[in-house]
């Protein structure tokens, strides 16, 4: 960890910032662009040249915590469970064939190369989990948001959301608690009791969190949102639970009040700059060298993965939601992208010092694997129709 | 016509407006407040994209959709606004109208009211630039070009709630 400087942190803003503009330049998403710009200027390209690197210091580090924090706790914020019990049948049915599709190849995956089982339960969810983000924006901008298909995409990615809160849980409690199943008892133990405290604290507390930002004045309503939401995922960091999940939980209490649209209003500058942070952060301390050495694991990965997606994206459209064949495909193209919560998994991996696999291979395979599979998603989703022709039952 | 509601989680609401039996107006609202508009020609047909509205505009224009932003009068006389205070309007005389039965001349609508008769319609014909001579009957249209004052005034004088003065 290095001193970092003002010159250093506005440096990084100023390379965040160009990256964003070359994405809407070109019109892809921000995230793959974000992580390159990172593994552009780190000491491992740019400094390799001499260069002045930006380096990964501890004040990047945090602001990438944040990121990860204001992430998953606007995953909270967007997640009611009213919306849950009212799609319950057909969302449940689409996530969990999304689940049962896509996490146990994932798994396979790295058991067939020789990775422990802890390991393989990584990559699992690193495979198994799409992006909300950009796959929500893509949705956006090309217009099926109003059609029928955007149902099922975004109510699989609803119980995604829900299923990687709880998946973040085990994992941190297993790996942060010494990384093996066994010897994880006591720290899961913990966490689940950390855990069952905020869920009721959410479950009870509706009119606590409804007081509590119950303020006339903008800047304090902020202040208080932003403090209770650092506060609780930093105590949980601090007794080894996953600050992800903790501020998923802290969202989801903010979920039933009446703050939620000022809420998101406010704080989602905040997020996005955070977030870029902890994308570009990720990029940082990313080495090419050890992705290139991930290459084949990641062909194999791409080349297993993408098709599952498809297929469990196709079967919920054309099953659970009644769509025709077109339709049902452009669902399996938009499930391909992965991102955000990849390498939230990745990076919570990468920070808690078990074997070589946990520490390098698997956060290296993650950020090669997120790049592809974000922009190879993008491009399925804009060749849908196309691929559409090869599906029976299609005109 | 019924409206079909769904979330959009994550992005917003979508409301579905049923304008015949095929045709959908989809209009999504976004969390940031962004309106989209879509057109659903039929059904099983993808939504095109109409236009987008930024909350503050989306609003305005939904009041004015409303009737509450600006309020269309129904009056007998149709006008058109040529500028701020200069119309064109379209007044029918009324049988106890003082005009009935008087020529253009003797009117004396222009230097009374100061409006201009530019034709008038009576029955299937229309009687363009009618010279001073020309007798106004019950039952004619008069087009008229003048200032909202003056043709306010002239609405009572055709519907004989006012007499003429000067």
């Amino acid at each position: 960890m290095a001193e970092t400087s003002l010159l250093e942190i506005g440096a990084m803003f100023a390379v965040i910032a160009l990256a964003g503009a070359g994405a809407h330049r070109l019109g892809v998403s921000v995230i793959p662009l974000y992580i390159v710009a990172g593994i552009l200027v780190n000491d491992a390209v740019l400094g390799a040249v001499g260069l002045p690197a930006i380096r990964d210091g501890e004040f990047v580090t945090i602001v990438a915590e944040l990121g990860i924090v204001f992430l998953l706790f606007f995953l909270g914020l967007e997640f009611s469970i009213d919306r849950l019990i009212e799609g319950r049948d057909r969302m449940t049915r689409a996530g969990a064939l999304d689940a049962a599709l896509n996490f146990p190849v994932g798994m396979a995956l790295g058991l067939l190369v020789g990775w422990s089982l802890t390991e393989a339960f990584v990559l699992g969810g690193i495979v198994y989990i799409s992006s909300s983000a950009v796959i929500t924006k893509s949705l956006i901008d090309l217009g099926w948001i109003a059609n029928p298909e955007s149902e099922p995409m975004l109510s699989t990615l609803v119980f995604e959301d829900l299923a990687i809160a709880f998946y973040l849980a085990v994992l941190s409690a297993v790996v942060l608690g010494g990384g093996d199943l066994m010897g994880a008892v006591m720290s899961v133990g913990t966490a689940m009791a950390f855990l069952l405290v905020l869920l009721a604290g959410v479950a009870r507390g509706d009119a606590l969190f409804e007081r509590y930002l119950a303020v006339d004045s903008t800047e304090l309503f902020i202040l208080r949102a932003v403090a209770v939401t650092v506060l609780v995922a930093g105590v949980a960091l601090a007794i080894g639970v996953s600050e992800a999940v903790a501020a998923f939980f802290v969202g989801m209490g903010f979920s039933e009040t009446a703050h939620v649209e000022k809420l998101e209003r406010l704080l989602v500058p905040l997020r996005d700059v955070f977030a870029a942070v902890f994308f570009f952060w990720i990029g940082l301390t990313t080495d090419p060298r050890l992705v290139a050495a991930t290459a084949a694991l990641l062909a194999l990965a791409v080349a297993v993965t993408t098709p599952t997606k498809l297929l469990s994206g196709y079967l919920t459209g054309r099953r659970y939601y009644g769509l025709d064949a077109t339709r049902s495909v452009r669902v399996g193209t938009g499930m391909v992208t992965r991102g955000e919560f990849s390498l939230i998994i990745a990076a919570l991996v990468a920070g808690a010092g078990g074997s070589a696999v946990l520490a390098e291979t698997i956060p290296a395979f993650a950020v090669g694997y997120v790049l592809v599979m974000s922009v190879l998603g993008t491009l399925l989703m804009q060749y849908a129709d196309s691929l559409a022709r090869f599906v029976p039952g299609t005109e | 016509m019924t409206v079909y509601e769904a979330d959009l989680p994550g992005v917003g609401k979508k409301f579905e407006v049923e304008l015949d039996d095929e045709t959908r107006l989809v209009i999504i609202i976004h969390n940031t407040g962004k309106r989209e508009l879509f057109l659903r020609r039929e059904e099983g047909a993808d939504a095109e994209k109409l236009f987008e509205l930024t909350d503050r505009l989306a609003r305005q224009v939904g009041t004015i959709m409303e009737g509450a932003y600006f309020q269309p009068i129904r009056t007998d006389s149709i006008d058109t606004v040529l500028a701020d205070d200069t119309l064109i309007e379209w007044s029918k005389v009324q049988e106890g109208s003082p005009l009935a039965g008087r020529t253009l001349a003797e009117s004396r609508l222009r230097q009374a009211l100061g409006v201009s008769v530019i034709a008038i319609q009576r029955g299937e014909e229309t009687l363009t630039n009618p010279d001073p001579e020309t007798e106004i009957r019950a039952e004619d249209t008069l087009v008229v070009l003048g200032s909202r004052d003056a043709c306010r005034k002239l609405d009572d004088v055709v519907a004989g709630d006012a007499e003429l003065d000067g």
